[in-house]
C-alpha cells in the first residue's frame, strides 16, 4: 500500500474543522469567506477579487440535537449536520452563504438560517432543472445577479478582467488536482481513494491559493512513490455528498482501491478546466457549469449520468461500483433504482449502500464491501 | 496426525461457532459456545472445544487451515484468512444443499438475505442491520416477557388459533406492546404468532430486495424457532427447505469449506 505522507497530515488536519488555519490566515488579511453547498456554484465566481469560496462541511458531527429542533428527522444528515454547526457557532468566520435549490432540504435550510441567523449575505442561485439554450440565458443572468450582489455588498470587483483571473486560478488549481487524479488510472496507483478525498476536500474547503503549494509538495511527493501492488479490486464510488475521507478509508481496509469517484465533492466530472473564451464571463462560467455538474436534481439528463458513469469505470478500469447515498436523500434515492439496474445490465458489478452523512457503523460497512468484493470473485 | 483437517470459525454476537472438516470434506466436529466479550476468546473456545472431538488433530494450531468468519472474523488473528459472513453461509448453504438459491440468515444482532448462484457464490445480498428489530436479541426479548426460553416461545406460537398483529418495527415498542397485550388478557399464543409474523414481514421485506427464488432456507440460530418458519413460508408463499446439518452452525461450514478449498 502506499507510504504515509507527511504532506497528508496538513490535509487531515485542515479538515478538522470548517474554519482551519488557512481560512484564518485569509480572514485576518481582509478576504472573504463565503460558504457554499453545491456543486452548481462556480466556485470561480467566488475566487473573484478577495472573495473565496468555502464549501460546506461539517467534519467530526457527533449530533445534531439543535438543528433536529428546526429540522425533521427526515431531512438528510448532511442538512441537519449544516445547520448544528451554523447554530454551534462553526461557521462564524463566514460573511456569506450561496445556496442552490438542489432538493427541498437545502431550501429549508436556507430558510432556517434566514429565520435564525439573519445572515447579512444570504442568497440562492436559481439554477434551472434542464439545460438548453432558454436555460442558460437565465443561468446566464443568474450568476450576473449574484456578481452584482457581491459586488455591491462586499464591495467586491467583479468586472470581467477579475472573473477571468479569477477562472485562470480556478484552471491553476484544478489542473493540478486532476494530474494527480489522472495517475490513479495507473495500473498501481501511487495515491488511494481516501488520501485523493483527503486532498479535494481539503482544497475545497480552503483557499485556492493557499493550499495548492501543499499540493505541489504532494505530488511530487506521489511521483517517487512504487505504486499501490496486490489490492484485491479497483472501485469506482458514485453517490452525493461525501465529505469524510474516512469513509474511503474503511473501504479501502478491504484490500480494494477506489480509483474514480463521482460525487458531488469528487473530480470526475468536477474538476475540468474551464474553457476561457471570448463570451462573457458569466456565460463561460454558466456553460461550465451546466457541463461539469451531474446531478439528480436534473430532469432528462439521466442517460449523461449514467455514461460518465460507465465510461469513467472503463477509463480507470474499475472492477465495480459502490453507490453511496445519504438517508433521505430524495434525490439520489430515486436516481438510485434505475442507475442500479442500468449498469447492472453493462456488467458492472453495483453496491449499493445507505449511509449517513457521518461515518458509524464500520463493522457493517466493512463486511458490505467485503462481501462485495467476495461476490465479484476477487 | 496423518491426515489433515480444516476450520472454520464463525464469531458472531451471541454464540462462537466451529466446524472441522476432513480431508474429503466429511463434517467431523462442530461446536456452539456463548460470545465473551474479547471475539478472540470467543473463537478460541469454540475451536478448542471442537477440535477436542478429533483426536488426532490434536488443537487447533494444527488444523491445515483456518478461515474466520462472522462480525469478529477480524479479531481471529491466528486464522490463515477471513471472509465475509455473507460468503460463508451462501457456501455452507451450498454445501449442505445445492438446491437452495435463496437464504435468510437471522443472526443474533443482523438479518440477511442472500441469493446464491449454481456454485454458491453470492449473486446478491441485503441486510438489516441498524436495528435489532426482527433478529435474535428481538427473540430474546419477546420470550423473557413469556417467562420462557426460545424453544418453548416457538412451540407456544403453534399452537396460536389466530395471529394478533404486533410491530417489529422497534425492539423497544414491540416490548411495551406485547406486555400490553398481555396485560389485556389476550392469549398469549395467539401474541407469539403475532409476533412471528412481524418478523417474518421483516425477511420479507429484505427477501424482496434480493428477489425469492426457490429453494428458500433459513441459516442462523432463529432458524430452529418453528414457529418463525411457519410464519415465514406462509408470508413469502414457498415452503422453507430446512437443511441437513444445525442452521446456526451454517457460517462456520461455509468458512471450513472455503479452508479445504485453499489447499
Amino acid at each position: 500500500m502506499a507510504i504515509p505522507s507527511k504532506t497528508i497530515k496538513v490535509f487531515e488536519e485542515l479538515l478538522e474543522s470548517p474554519q482551519n488555519r488557512l481560512v484564518e490566515q485569509a480572514v485576518e488579511s481582509g478576504r472573504i469567506p463565503i460558504g457554499y453547498s453545491c456543486s452548481f456554484v462556480p466556485e470561480a465566481l467566488l475566487m473573484a477579487d478577495k472573495l473565496f469560496p468555502l464549501r460546506l462541511h461539517a467534519p467530526g458531527l457527533a449530533g445534531t440535537e439543535l438543528a433536529d429542533n428546526y429540522l425533521s428527522c427526515f431531512v438528510c444528515s448532511y442538512t441537519r449536520g449544516l445547520l448544528e454547526f451554523a447554530m454551534d457557532g462553526r461557521y462564524d468566520l463566514l460573511k456569506g452563504w450561496v445556496f442552490v435549490p438542489s432538493c427541498a432540504h437545502m431550501q429549508r435550510l436556507y430558510d432556517n438560517l434566514e429565520y435564525l441567523q439573519k445572515p447579512d449575505f444570504n442568497h440562492i442561485l436559481d439554477v434551472p432543472r434542464k439545460v438548453n439554450n432558454d436555460t442558460l440565458l437565465w443561468m446566464t443572468e443568474e450568476l450576473q445577479m449574484l456578481a452584482d450582489k457581491l459586488a455591491h455588498h462586499f464591495g467586491a470587483d467583479m468586472s470581467d478582467v477579475s472573473l477571468r483571473k479569477a477562472m485562470e486560478q480556478w484552471n491553476d488549481f484544478a489542473s493540478v488536482v486532476q494530474s494527480i487524479g489522472d495517475l490513479r488510472k495507473k495500473p498501481n496507483p501511487p495515491i488511494n481513494g481516501a488520501e485523493f478525498h483527503q486532498i479535494v476536500m481539503a482544497s475545497l474547503a480552503s483557499p485556492k491559493d493557499l493550499i495548492l503549494p501543499y499540493i505541489l509538495d504532494f505530488k511530487k511527493e506521489i511521483e517517487q512513490r512504487e505504486g499501490i501492488k496486490n489490492s484485491r479490486a479497483r472501485l469506482m464510488l458514485v453517490g452525493g455528498h461525501l465529505h469524510d475521507p474516512e469513509f474511503i478509508r474503511v473501504i479501502e481496509s478491504q484490500g480494494c482501491v477506489v480509483v474514480a469517484d463521482r460525487f458531488c465533492t469528487g473530480t470526475i466530472p468536477g474538476f475540468k478546466t474551464i474553457d476561457i473564451n471570448n463570451d462573457s464571463p458569466y456565460k463561460i462560467l454558466a456553460e461550465y457549469t451546466f457541463a461539469k455538474t451531474l446531478c439528480p436534481r436534473m430532469m432528462e439528463d439521466f442517460d449523461r449520468r449514467l455514461n460518465t458513469i460507465i465510461d469513467t469505470v472503463k477509463e480507470y478500469n474499475a472492477d465495480g461500483v459502490v453507490l453511496e447515498i445519504i438517508k433521505f436523500c430524495d434525490l439520489w434515492g430515486v436516481d438510485a433504482m434505475p442507475l442500479v439496474s442500468a449498469l447492472r445490465d453493462n456488467g458492472i458489478p453495483v453496491l449499493r449502500l445507505e449511509r449517513e452523512y457521518c461515518l458509524g457503523g464500520e463493522g457493517q460497512l466493512r463486511t458490505r464491501v467485503q462481501a462485495f468484493i467476495e461476490s465479484m470473485g476477487k | 496426525m496423518t491426515k489433515k483437517y480444516f476450520g472454520g470459525c464463525d464469531v458472531g454476537s451471541t454464540t462462537g461457532k466451529a466446524v472441522i472438516l476432513d480431508e474429503n470434506g466429511n463434517m467431523v466436529a462442530s461446536m456452539i459456545v456463548p460470545s465473551e466479550i474479547d471475539p478472540e476468546v470467543t473463537s478460541i473456545q469454540a475451536l478448542e472445544k471442537a477440535c477436542a472431538q478429533v483426536p488426532d488433530l490434536g488443537g487447533y494450531k494444527n488444523l491445515a487451515y483456518l478461515v474466520g468468519t462472522g462480525y469478529g472474523r477480524n479479531e481471529v488473528a491466528f486464522a490463515n484468512e477471513n471472509i465475509s459472513e455473507i460468503s460463508c453461509h451462501a457456501m455452507g448453504t451450498f454445501f449442505c444443499s445445492p438446491t437452495i438459491k435463496t437464504i435468510v440468515d437471522i443472526g443474533g444482532q443482523d438479518v440477511k438475505t442472500i441469493s446464491i448462484d449454481n456454485d454458491g457464490a453470492v449473486l446478491e445480498f441485503a441486510m438489516n442491520d441498524k436495528c435489532a428489530a426482527g433478529t435474535g436479541r428481538f427473540f430474546e426479548a419477546m420470550s423473557r416477557i413469556f417467562r420462557m426460553d426460545l424453544d418453548e416461545f416457538s412451540s407456544l406460537s403453534l399452537k396460536a388459533k389466530k395471529v394478533i398483529p404486533v410491530t417489529a418495527q422497534c425492539s423497544v415498542f414491540a416490548e411495551s406492546e406485547v406486555i400490553s397485550l398481555l396485560a389485556r388478557r389476550n392469549p398469549p399464543e395467539d401474541i407469539a404468532a403475532g409476533i412471528q409474523m412481524a418478523v417474518s414481514k421483516r425477511c420479507f421485506t429484505l427477501l424482496k430486495r434480493i428477489g425469492i427464488r426457490p429453494e428458500v432456507t433459513v441459516t442462523g440460530g432463529c432458524a430452529k424457532n418453528k414457529g418463525l418458519m411457519k410464519a415465514l413460508a406462509k408470508v413469502i408463499n414457498i415452503e422453507v427447505t430446512p437443511l441437513a446439518v444445525d442452521p446456526q452452525i451454517i457460517g462456520a461450514l461455509g468458512a471450513a469449506v472455503f479452508a479445504r478449498r485453499r489447499q
